[in-house]
């Protein structure tokens, strides 16, 4: 949507250079080769000054980030035992790529699930278009035995249906600090229109050679 | 013969499992056709007085009892969330309402996108943050029943010092039953399980009672949190209340722009919305307008888009197909049976003129105002706002709106599937302004008595 893309100020001299400083000082004692790089970055970065700033992320509601049309999600959470391998070899099942069902719900650009400290933790990370809880009684509705084999493995959670759902995730949700993200304006629907039309333009062009 | 006649005539008597005696009419009951009526905005400063005026209204409030018959006239209340504070109701209960119903509509702006043209700050002053406490609507098929029921309302409020009236609007339908960009409404309800009516050809499967009403199983098997205690919840609803302007003046002056002829012009009114104006949809009748199609309760809204999926009858982007895309292949992972609302327009000031093409035509006070009723009415139009009707993403047309009652920008277009190629309409602008809006908790009527009886 046109009215979430905004333009930022140039930024606050005074900040920036405070923050220059600042990042100095923590590499004083860093090894030499570290703050050499960082003079070398630092010199780059005072040159493309004048060049457009990029679009500044937003908080995606309570936790986590967003940039444009995309909102990312990373969570660690404590695994129930024997959790992490029954979801370890569900996912070995689907080729390790959850399709057909992630690409069912339209919205999800990629997930990623990593096992932590001996299999007793899950870092499940994605990034999706929109809010994550919009269609979430959609979810419930049409692919509640994915979500159902996946969270099962997850200590303490109440259960996708449960009003306390959200308030899980939040508490175990980490927002990410450093985010890119190639085409923020574009989401999976409008990849897969500018794909088709991609297409048809190609075979346009055949047709009239 | 009123829509209400025809309903009956319809059903079929199925089991009924709802507690039709404690749910109020207006939940369950269409308007008239033709309908009148009035909506009153009160505002409570003592709690004893609002409490006494509510406990005087409510032998006055009707039940869904026997809604299928045309019984006329009726009153409906719904109460905001300051207003349950201004009734004394206590903090824990208050407490159990959902977060965006304690915000009120007028903080839930950002969610809403209501915002530039529709921001409340451009609201009618009644909608300003916490001023509406109570709502009141009264319905009736003749202006006679609406004057006496009115009356009636007015008499409760006799002697109170501490309820005031912060606005007031009569509304009733226009010639032919219009609405006032000249087409009929109102024709597509969701059909309720359990309310003791079969539904109309092409309503679709019944939904379950408590999407709408609260207490009972939704569509998860499972009821959605009510507030307590359990008797100030139940057989309960909530409605999201919304007041459009009509800008008549900028819409004719987009279908002139648009189309060389009077013909051109209703084909592309009928694209915009995906019926003609007498209420007969393209997918039914693509080609020419077929009124005796539009005022036939039993086939106006009898079918699908299996046979339009690429939307060259009824376009992608159209209206009725955004806020019913029935079993067109959505982008995204959709269970369209969980973002319905019974709806209940009402239509106010002058007629349609379809001469009215200036700016001073865009400023007379003529629109609509919406009861969104359902048992999670903010979510759903919350995401109504964002998905359906702001966004194009969902049915995989880009950032393009809603043309009616979408908020616009200048590059704004509209795409008309069509062969060889589509056709790109520019200029569309918002042609329905938000005015003003809250939502209210429409209480059963024993939820009334409760809070007619609070001591504090």
């Amino acid at each position: 949507m046109a009215s979430q893309t905004q333009t930022v100020s140039a930024p606050d001299h005074d900040i920036t250079f405070e923050k220059i400083q600042q990042l100095r000082e923590l590499f004083a004692d860093a090894p030499e080769v570290g703050r050499k790089a960082l003079e070398n970055v630092l010199g780059e970065l005072k040159s493309q000054a004048g060049d457009t700033p990029p679009p500044p992320i937003e908080s995606a509601g309570r936790v986590g980030a967003r940039l444009g049309k995309r909102s990312e999600l990373t969570i660690i959470v404590p695994l129930i035992p024997g959790g992490a391998k029954r979801l370890r070899t569900f996912l070995q099942l689907l080729g390790g790529n959850l399709s057909p069902g992630a690409t069912k719900v339209g919205t999800l650009h990629d997930m990623r699930f990593v096992f932590l400290d001996n299999d007793t933790k899950l870092l499940f990370a994605t990034s999706f278009d929109g809010d994550w809880d919009t269609y979430i009684d959609d979810f419930v509705a049409l692919i509640p035995d994915y979500l159902d084999i996946i969270d099962s493995a997850w200590e303490g959670w109440p259960g996708i249906r449960s009003p306390e759902a959200k308030d899980y995730l939040v508490k175990h949700q980490i927002t990410a600090e450093g985010w890119f993200v190639a085409h923020p304006d574009l989401t999976v629907a409008e990849i897969d229109r500018l794909k088709r039309i991609g297409k048809a333009v190609d075979e346009f062009l055949d047709k009239v050679q | 013969m009123s829509s209400v006649n025809e309903l009956a005539a319809a059903s079929v008597a199925l089991a009924i499992t709802l507690d039709l005696n404690e749910i109020q009419a207006t939940v369950l009951r269409p308007r008239p056709a033709p309908y009148f009526g009035t909506h009153a905005l009160l505002r409570v400063d003592d709690a004893q007085a609002g409490r006494a005026f509510l406990r005087r209204l409510i032998p006055h409030v009707d039940s869904a009892a026997a809604w299928w018959t045309a019984k006329t006239p009726w009153l409906a209340v719904g109460i905001s969330y300051a207003g349950l504070q201004s009734l004394g109701v206590p903090q824990d209960s208050l407490q159990s309402f959902p977060e965006a119903f304690r915000e009120g509509m007028a903080a839930r702006a950002r969610k809403l996108g209501d915002v530039n043209l529709n921001d409340p700050k451009n609201w009618d002053q009644a909608y300003r943050k916490g001023q509406v406490h109570i709502g009141l609507s009264a319905f009736s098929d003749s202006e006679e029943d609406r004057r006496r029921i009115v009356g009636i309302a007015r008499e409760q409020l006799q002697g109170f010092s501490g309820v005031s009236v912060l606005a007031m609007q009569d509304f009733g339908a226009q010639p032919g039953d219009r609405n006032s960009l000249g087409y009929k409404d109102g024709i597509d309800q969701p059909s309720i399980e359990g309310s003791g009516v079969d539904p109309l050809p092409g309503q679709g499967e019944p939904i379950k009672a408590g999407e709408f009403i609260l207490g009972y199983p939704g569509e998860s098997g499972f009821p959605l949190p009510m507030p307590q205690p359990d008797i100030l919840g139940r057989n309960g609803t909530y409605v999201g209340f919304r007041k459009y302007q009509s800008r008549v003046g900028a819409f004719n002056r987009f279908l002139r722009a648009h189309g060389s002829t009077e013909a051109e012009q209703e084909l592309l009114a009928a694209k915009l919305v995906g019926r003609w104006r007498s209420g007969a949809p393209l997918t039914l009748a693509p080609d020419i307008d077929d009124p005796a199609l539009g005022a036939d309760p039993q086939r106006n809204n009898d079918f699908n888009y299996s046979h339009d999926p690429r939307g060259r009858q009824a376009p992608f982007g159209c209206h009725i197909r955004r806020m019913n895309p029935r079993d067109t292949k959505l982008t995204r992972l959709t269970d369209v049976k969980l973002h319905r609302l019974i709806r209940r327009g009402t239509t106010y000031g002058p007629p349609y003129d379809p001469n009215a093409v200036s700016e001073a035509d865009d400023e007379v006070p003529r629109g609509a105002y919406f009861l969104f009723i359902s048992a999670k009415a903010m979510a759903t139009i919350e995401f109504l706002q964002q998905e359906w009707i702001n966004d194009g993403n969902f049915i995989g047309i880009g950032d393009e709106r809603d043309p009616i009652i979408g908020l616009h920008d200048e590059a704004a277009t509209f795409t008309i599937p069509k062969d060889p190629v589509r056709r790109l309409v520019r200029g569309i602008e918002t042609f329905n302004v938000l005015r003003g809006g809250e939502y209210f908790f429409m209480p059963s009527l024993s939820a009334l008595k409760w809070l007619g009886d609070l001591e504090n």
